[in-house]
């Protein structure tokens, strides 16, 4: 009697025991890998830092842990490359858009999803920097062209330094233990899940993004994606074609100006229909899988419409010659309203009509786009979404803020406005993208200076989808005309 | 021992006794090993100086958790690679580098130079440097006067360059093996027991070897750079390493930035009522965030970085002051009143209204390059790159890094103990205030730095003398990159004024 007694208090105390174990272990578990917590107030203090530095849920799936992708730069600075050449400066070689004194750049999100993660959002393709001159800071414009930021040099980035063998524990936690001090549970974590996982995470990678490693294609360069590939490759998960469609990170303020039912369609081939589409897609890309939390997401990208269809095109912020300009806008009517100020505005024109590059048209189909709608549905997301359509040519772009959109074209082919006046052939064969010294004269970046070659990345107009010719509209007026035109242009 | 085991004995089982017995030797006995081998070795005490001044000289910034030399290597370097230090004539060991040692109250010198701290962690005295090693120097009013030493003054004698070569070529010395280290060690007295002897020393030689060679890389660049000499050091090239920036892809034009090192002194007035651009390009406004960036220097780390002992330190510079001129040498008090009004009219806005009340309407704002015109690659040397990463440092920490911005000149500094912080311009350039107060063309092409002989008559340290007691000293070439001597000159900088006009402002800069 009293020896049963004794197993059976044994008994319930280790089981007592055990499941009090298993609770702190789950506890400890869930707290520290799964446990969510809100980004701090300042975040969301105002609509352009949330726009800069609010979460759009890409944590969950997309996230690098913080402390990783704190100490990359520090163990793999030789992998920060351009055009081949290695780039000091941690991820500023990569140009992303960095306020001063801000911990990350914008569009880099940190949330504590269990631990620290860094992600991104949209503002890491839509926020221009600009300087008056080499000898000045950067002013910010949210929803501006990420002009400078090399999306492919950090996909890239993160995939090379994953299959480098020194991405082991050993070498993270070394140099991790060098600038923080984790207690032991994330210390654990850390070497024994955190990095495995986010090593074997990369790595799988590595076979989606095969086609950013192509040596028959040229790089995107800064301030360039291909975007419809990426979507090809991810979201329907497409076998690789020989498309190759790169565009420029178009601007993406005053979104109220498409209307849908005058027949407005986004994206450069118009091959989406409407905002709300635009930005779901976008969103999902960074997310990199279905969303964890889909009411919270629907609300993002609802906040995110609403923002971007208010946020107004920037103003051109040096002198203007009101004379001039005023001179340049009837040459303007007679030369270009009829398409970028008329009910053609936003309508998709005839490939034959405007004549550029047709890479991006080609990388992007009907087929794609009943597949991409499809998946999307199956999320349970309600949008117009992807155009059901085969693609005929490029949209005719809305021209406020035209000023800060440079280099221009779809493919941002041609660096200026100027430029772009000039026949094909005599628009510049090489230049460096992604300098953001602005050119008051020539309306656009600074390509072609020791520091714009230093920082920028080389284009060159004669590689694959990169073509600067066709929309020679306007070539043909004089010297003269042409600045006169230009002067107005900064004004819209 | 005896009465343990008469204890042992009386125990009258012999099972119980069997067992006790067992007892102590599988466990009391290897439990009292180990926490005595932990006591040993888990230990972290810096050396602690009651005095803020003494603090400042040889307390603890918590750089030697990461860096520190195990005291008796640092103790031996210098005999086991004399080969890679400047020829010393009378000195030798680190003051051929121009480190200063104090001398103890018997006489003797002391074991350890002025600026460095020693602290006991994981069971090993460990010395590395502090903030006094780059921001304490000595000053002789004559060449056979003894040396004053001036806490908070630019280390105008320390060559940190030639510090750093001596480091890392001496640890990739062959002799730098415990074969050669530890018979020095019993030479000059270290009576190591026999932990230290054969095990603590050969590892800690060993591991010392291995981690300065690992950080050989990263500190590459600077045996590239031209000779900064002494007092001056290439800041923030030097931050780039923080962030393992591959330093020989950087843009050319950002290297060969050499700095003065600053004066500590009267950081309050830095503060309060206005926060100044402070470093000499006027990169951060926060003197406690320019104090732990500084620190970077000493060896510390955002994890090991003794902010107790810090916090000493910042309150002692809030409102230490410099030795008075006139302490030293006699000022003509009626020439230097001639001299007030000349400098209230064109010094005073940009450099306050005296060396101690800094007023003034652009003091301690960064002037445009194209205004002030001085060499540029100091501010080139501050890349925008730098400043964004900057703000990463201390992430984590309520005192992340928010304040570094890239700046696009030079800052207008408050002059107090100006007289002891030649030579001027930041880049240490120009000798002298005399030869500051001529244009460009008429300053010395060449001179001498690191004689702590003062040149009362110009103000400025004894500049035109290569060698004195068998130690050479700096030729500074001007003509060097990073060296260039233009700039803060023209009318409005006091260069055109006549030579009379200029005896009496400099006579008047004295009581600063």
């Amino acid at each position: 009697m009293s020896a049963l007694f004794f197993r059976r208090t044994w008994f319930k105390l280790l089981a007592v025991i055990a499941i009090i174990v298993g609770i702190i272990g789950a506890w400890i578990g869930y707290d520290r890998g799964f446990r969510e917590h809100p980004q701090p107030d300042w975040v969301t203090a105002t609509p352009e830092m949330r726009f800069k530095y609010g979460s759009i849920g890409a944590e969950h799936d997309a996230g690098i842990p913080y402390w990783i992708f704190y100490v990359l730069p520090r163990i793999f600075p030789e992998k920060l490359t351009q055009d081949g050449k290695i780039i000091p400066g941690g991820y500023a070689a990569l140009g992303v858009p960095w306020e001063q004194g801000q911990e990350l750049p914008s569009g880099f999100t940190k949330k504590k999803i269990g631990f620290d993660r860094v992600a991104n959002n949209c503002a890491v393709c839509h926020t221009t920097t600009y300087r008056a001159s080499p000898d000045s800071n950067p002013t910010f414009v949210v929803g501006g062209s990420g002009h400078t930021t090399n999306v492919e040099g950090f996909f890239r980035y993160l995939i090379d330094c994953a299959k480098d063998p020194r991405f082991n524990a050993d070498i993270l936690m070394a140099e991790i233990n060098r600038v923080t001090d984790l207690d032991l549970i994330d210390k654990l974590l850390y070497r024994f899940v955190i990095i495995p996982i986010t090593k074997k995470r990369l790595l799988e990678r590595e076979a989606q993004f095969a086609w950013v490693y192509r040596k028959d294609f040229p790089d995107w360069g800064r301030g360039r994606d291909d975007a419809m590939n990426l979507t090809k490759y991810f979201m329907i998960k497409a076998p690789m074609d020989d498309t190759f469609g790169p565009t420029d990170m178009p601007s993406i303020w005053n979104l109220k100006k498409y209307v849908w039912e005058k027949g407005h369609r986004m994206n450069y081939a118009g091959d989406s229909h409407d905002p709300q589409s635009v930005i779901m897609d976008s969103a999902l890309g960074l997310l990199g899988a279905a969303p964890a939390n889909k009411e919270d997401f629907v609300g993002q990208v609802k906040w995110l419409k609403e923002y971007l269809s208010a946020l107004p095109a920037p103003k051109y912020p040096f002198p203007i010659d009101t004379n001039k300009a005023n001179t340049g806008k009837t040459l303007f009517d007679a030369n270009c309203a009829q398409c970028h100020a008329s009910d053609k505005t936003g309508t998709t024109l005839a490939l034959a009509e405007v004549g550029t590059d047709r890479g991006r048209l080609d990388s992007w189909n009907k087929g794609a786009a009943i597949k991409a709608n499809q998946v999307v549905k199956e999320m349970g997301l309600e949008r117009r979404g992807l155009v059901e359509e085969d693609l005929k040519g490029y949209v005719v772009a809305f021209l406020d803020g035209i000023w800060l959109k440079a280099p221009y074209l779809h493919n941002g082919s041609v660096p200026t406005l100027r430029d772009l006046l000039e026949p094909a052939a005599q628009r510049p064969k090489v230049f460096w993208r992604g300098y953001d010294v602005y050119d008051q004269a020539k309306v656009g970046f600074v390509t072609d200076t020791q520091d714009a070659q230093r920082i920028g990345t080389r284009m060159d107009t004669s590689g694959k989808g990169g073509g600067n010719q066709g929309h020679e509209f306007g070539t043909t007026l004089s010297a003269t005309e042409k600045d006169t035109l230009v002067e107005y242009l900064k004004t819209l | 021992m005896n009465k343990v085991f008469g204890s042992i004995k009386e125990i009258t089982s012999p099972w119980k006794r069997r067992f006790v017995i067992l007892f102590l030797f599988t466990i009391v006995i290897p439990m009292i090993v180990g926490v005595w081998l932990l006591n040993r070795f888990i230990g972290d005490t810096p050396v602690d100086y009651a005095s803020p001044t003494e603090h400042f000289k040889y307390g603890s910034t918590g750089g030697e958790h990461e860096m520190g030399f195990p005291y008796w290597i640092w103790r031996t370097m210098p005999a086991i690679c004399p080969q890679h230090l400047p020829a010393g004539g009378y000195q030798s060991g680190y003051q051929s580098l121009g480190m200063i040692y104090e001398k103890n109250a018997d006489g003797t010198e002391r074991d350890v130079p002025v600026g460095t701290s020693k602290r006991r962690y994981q069971g090993v005295d460990r010395v590395f440097l502090n903030c006094a090693v780059c921001h304490t120097s000595t000053v002789r009013a004559a060449p056979d006067k003894t040396a004053t030493l001036v806490l908070g003054m630019p280390a105008a004698t320390f060559n940190i360059k030639g510090f750093q070569e001596f480091f890392f070529r001496c640890a990739a010395d062959p002799k730098f093996s415990k074969e050669y280290i530890l018979p020095e060690i019993q030479r000059q007295g270290g009576d190591l027991d026999l932990l230290d002897r054969y095990l603590v020393y050969p590892v800690a030689i060993a591991i010392m070897r291995d981690r300065v060679l690992a950080l050989a890389g990263r500190f590459d660049w600077v045996f590239k750079q031209q000779d900064w000499g002494p007092g001056r050091v290439d800041t923030f090239n030097s931050a780039k390493v923080i962030f393992n920036f591959p330093m020989t892809h950087l843009d050319p034009k950002e290297l060969d930035a050499p700095a003065d090192f600053p004066s500590l002194w009267r950081q309050r007035q830095r503060k309060e009522p206005r926060e100044m651009q402070l470093h000499w390009d006027g990169n951060n406004t926060t003197v406690e965030e320019r104090n732990k960036s500084a620190a970077f220097g000493t060896g510390t780390t955002p994890p090991t970085i003794d902010l107790a002992r810090i916090r000493r330190v910042e309150d002692w510079i809030m409102d230490a002051t410099p030795p008075l001129f006139k302490d030293f040498f006699p000022i003509d008090t009626k020439l230097a009143a001639e001299g007030a009004p000349i400098y209230k009219q064109y010094c005073a806005s940009c450099h306050g209204a005296s060396g101690s009340d800094f007023t003034g309407e652009h003091v301690g704002q960064v002037v445009p390059l194209a205004q002030i015109g001085t060499d540029r690659r100091r501010l080139d040397s501050y890349a925008s790159t730098l400043a964004v990463n900057q703000a990463t440092l201390y992430a984590g920490y309520p005192w992340r890094f928010t304040h570094f911005t890239k700046t696009h000149g030079y800052a207008n500094l408050p002059l107090d103990g100006l007289w002891l912080r030649a030579p001027y311009l930041h880049n240490g350039s120009v000798p002298s205030l005399r030869d500051l107060l001529e244009p460009a063309a008429k300053r010395p092409k060449t001179f001498y730095r690191g004689n702590d002989v003062y040149d009362a008559l110009n103000a400025g340290f004894v500049s035109t003398v290569a060698e004195a007691n068998g130690k050479k000293f700096f030729r500074l070439d001007t003509t060097l990159p990073g060296n260039g001597n233009g700039g803060h000159e023209g009318k409005t900088y006091g260069t055109e004024l006549s030579a009379v006009e200029k005896t009496a402002l400099i006579e008047f800069l004295k009581t600063f």
